[in-house]
């Protein structure tokens, strides 16, 4: 499966690339089964929107209860950014079919694990944000009879998740390339694809795995400009 | 399958063997690529600092070839595409047999498999590593160098005397993180075949099908490695380094100027 | 002055004490404010003035006493019945504290339409006539960052005015003002004074105490060391901590940190 030897640089042939141009960017969308760069996006996309919700939530558990509740969330997120990703691939993989006992889509574990994954650093983000703010905002907020809630929710918050923006849009970044390793478990995403080109052909890897870096390069670069943008336009 | 647990489906025979040699590739590769890791940082962060701006474009271009692909299409890359690119007689070194390079449980340091896992995993490390420290740099206050330069210090060693043992302190924590998530991202070499623990367990349980053992004895190795590296890198750190989270610097490195109302 | 010493009380301070660990601040204040009165509170820095008036609204909890407002006793007040009392005592910040997120109109607006369930459209026609009182009818649409330093403090005095309080408390209001804002500062301060609400005013402005207040409570580590009319508390009567304090206020070299 190795790079064969007596092809170089020189013999780039770029027409593996456009013979699976397809392929590679949608997979079998025409049958009704999205793969390559498109699930690539899709998978990002919502394990970024499950992991947003689940570590804001967190975030604000964790603010609200000190104690018990706050380092138990603080406890599993450092378990959960403890262990490989891949691991979390697996448990749930394994684990998710099993305990729902049925079909379970084969990308549904990846997004959960990549979400769970995220989760903890969208949390630990979101709550140095609300820590960052000056103390000044909460008191102003309580000094005119809001309760803490209210506080959290019209003043704290909304400052906070502008704050953090940058910090979320890096998260996304991650999430994307993180997207890659349902290459272990098969899912037809833009790597796994890429590999089952590679084996297939055999004596492209140069050609299909710098267009696939290209390909993944490209959306990151894209989701980090439209981060950038949505960060200065709410201000 | 059930989910009753039987550990001797892991913990003896061949499973047991399987994973000890895991485990010592895992802390193999771990190393090299921290080694390599270093040296690379080292001389990115050079570049990156320097007085001179096509080394600084030339560096912001490396960081970001390599922060914005994924490590795995990265080790893909190295293995299937870069590997076939050396001249035919160091490939054929690498693939003979090297009686002298193997450590204790059988485990082999030279291998295109190897090879690749440690150079891909310290490449990848480096631009982190250099990029965190690089953030200790800019997190000081320009304060600090102008006073350096106005005492007489150049470029550099403004740099190397008031900057850098400053920016290497505050850094040190995060830092530190790199090197753990190196310790952990190693667990991708699985995916050319380097029989690391991750390659271990799976190798486990395609073998007996004691899946939720198998899982759990490596989610428990990662983990264990991970704290005991973390406290002997925490150990040998400068002391005031203690405390400072990758997060906690980056909401300080936040846009100044929000919700602070400065006159 | 003559009619207020008639006027019922509005804040009592009843033995009051705070400490932080062992570290006492407020180490036993007895003082009445009564309805329209106001009062300047001064003292050197760590004297205790800022938490004595954070003690009010519940910032801060007592450590012992009690601070009764209109005659209901606020020690252990929390939740909803501490809120109900918030909403009755306007506070202005040194720093202003207002919403960053927020234009000056949303902030004013903000706790009378979240609290007091006021519509959108209510609270915002009567956040323009606050900032129209506060000289800023036209900065409505502005954030904070776009804001100077005395507008800000006058938007959060309008904040402040905007839950229709009975009782204004402000904690070095002037402190952080570049000098030449501190005027636009005051001069609503002055109108707000002469209005008649009950304010309490930690500040080192000594003109506005002179001008405008009428009695001057002097703090020095937690206690009362003077408490009396500007005309005697300036005057030849005054006591010496006091003129210590007055005279190292005056003079540039031995000026005292915020």
């Amino acid at each position: 499966m190795r790079g064969r030897p007596g092809r170089g640089v020189m013999d780039f042939d770029p027409g593996v690339i456009t013979r699976n141009l397809s392929y590679l960017l949608w997979g079998r969308l025409a049958e009704g089964d999205p793969g390559g760069l498109l699930l690539t996006i899709l998978m990002a996309v919502s394990a970024g929107a499950l992991a947003l919700v689940a570590g804001v939530g967190f975030a604000l558990a964790a603010w609200r209860c000190p104690g018990t509740i706050r380092r138990l969330l603080f406890l599993s997120a450092d378990l959960i950014r403890g262990i490989p990703l891949i691991f979390i691939i697996f448990w749930l993989y394994f684990l998710l079919p099993a305990l729902l006992g049925g079909d379970v889509p084969g990308a549904a574990p990846v997004i959960l694990a990549l979400a769970w994954f995220s989760s903890a650093a969208v949390m630990y983000s979101t709550l140095a944000g609300l820590e960052a703010l000056p103390k000044g905002q909460r008191e102003a907020a309580l000094a005119s009879g809001l309760s803490e809630g209210q506080a959290l929710r019209w003043v704290l918050l909304p400052q906070t998740l502008r704050n953090v923006m940058p910090s979320y849009v890096a998260l996304l970044v991650s999430l994307v390339k993180d997207t890659s390793l349902a290459f272990i478990v098969n899912v037809t995403e833009l790597s796994t694809l890429a590999g089952q080109v590679n084996n297939r052909t055999q004596l492209y890897p140069m050609e299909i795995f710098l267009f696939t870096a290209a390909l993944y390069f490209l959306l990151c670069r894209a989701v980090s400009l439209a981060g950038g943008r949505l960060a200065r336009l709410r201000h | 399958m059930g989910f009753h647990l039987d550990w001797s489906g892991v913990l003896a025979g061949a499973p047991l063997h399987w994973l000890v040699t895991g485990l010592v590739t895992t802390l193999a590769v771990t190393l090299a690529a921290s080694l390599l890791a270093t040296v690379l940082a080292v001389g990115l962060l050079g570049l990156r600092v320097a007085d001179n701006r096509l080394a600084r474009g030339a560096a912001r271009t490396i960081v970001a070839l390599f922060r914005d692909t994924p490590l795995l299409v990265q080790i893909l890359f190295w293995y299937f595409a870069a590997f076939g690119l050396l001249p035919g007689g160091v490939r054929d070194w690498i693939n003979a047999d090297h009686p002298w390079a193997v450590l204790p449980a059988n485990v082999p340091l030279i291998s295109p498999e190897f090879l690749a896992a440690t150079w891909g995993l310290g490449v990848f490390s480096a631009v982190f590593i250099a990029e965190e420290i690089r953030a200790g740099l800019q997190a000081l206050s320009p304060g600090q160098r102008e006073a350096a330069l106005s005492q007489g210090f150049g470029h550099w060693s403004a740099l190397y005397h008031v900057l850098l043992p400053q920016a290497l302190a505050n850094a040190y924590q995060p830092t530190v993180g790199q090197y753990l998530n190196l310790m952990k991202l190693s667990s991708l070499a699985t995916a050319i075949g380097l029989a690391e623990i991750t390659y271990q367990v799976r190798q486990i349980e395609s073998f007996n099908a004691h899946a939720v053992e198998a899982f759990a004895a490596g989610t428990l190795l990662y983990l264990l490695l991970g704290v005991v590296l973390g406290r002997l890198l925490l150990a040998i750190g400068p002391s005031g380094a203690g405390g400072r989270t990758s997060e906690e610097r980056q909401a300080d490195a936040r846009p100044a100027g929000e919700g602070r109302h400065g006159l | 002055m003559t009619q207020d010493t008639l006027s019922p009380p509005l804040i009592e301070f009843r033995s009051v004490h705070k400490h932080y660990g062992t570290v006492p601040v407020i180490r036993g204040i007895d003082l009445t404010i009564r309805r329209g009165e106001v009062v300047v509170i001064c003292g050197p820095s760590g004297s205790g003035k800022s938490t004595l008036i954070r003690l009010v609204n519940g910032l801060e909890r007592l450590s012992a006493g009690d601070i009764l407002i209109d005659g209901q006793s606020t020690a252990g007040l929390d939740g909803a019945a501490l809120r109900r009392l918030r909403t009755r005592i306007g506070f202005v910040f040194q720093q202003f504290n207002l919403y960053g997120h927020l234009t000056a109109a949303a902030n004013i607006a903000l706790a009378p339409r979240k609290v007091l369930g006021l519509t959108d459209a209510e609270a915002f026609r009567a956040a323009a006539t606050l900032l129209e009182r506060v000289g800023l009818g036209d900065k409505g649409d502005r954030y904070p960052s776009q804001l100077s330093g005395g507008q800000q403090q006058r938007v959060a005095i309008a904040r402040a005015l905007a839950m229709r309080p009975e009782i204004l408390l402000f904690d070095e209001p002037t402190s952080a003002l570049d000098p030449e804002m501190i005027g636009e500062v005051l001069a609503v301060m002055r109108s707000l004074a002469e209005s008649k609400i009950t304010m309490v005013v930690v500040t080192h402005e000594m003109g506005f105490a002179r001008e405008l207040a009428d009695r001057v409570v002097f703090l020095d580590e937690g206690v009362v060391l003077d408490d009396a009319p500007p005309e005697r508390f300036f005057g030849a009567t005054g006591h010496p901590r006091a003129k210590r304090f007055l005279s190292q206020l005056l003079s540039p070299l031995h000026q005292v940190g915020g």
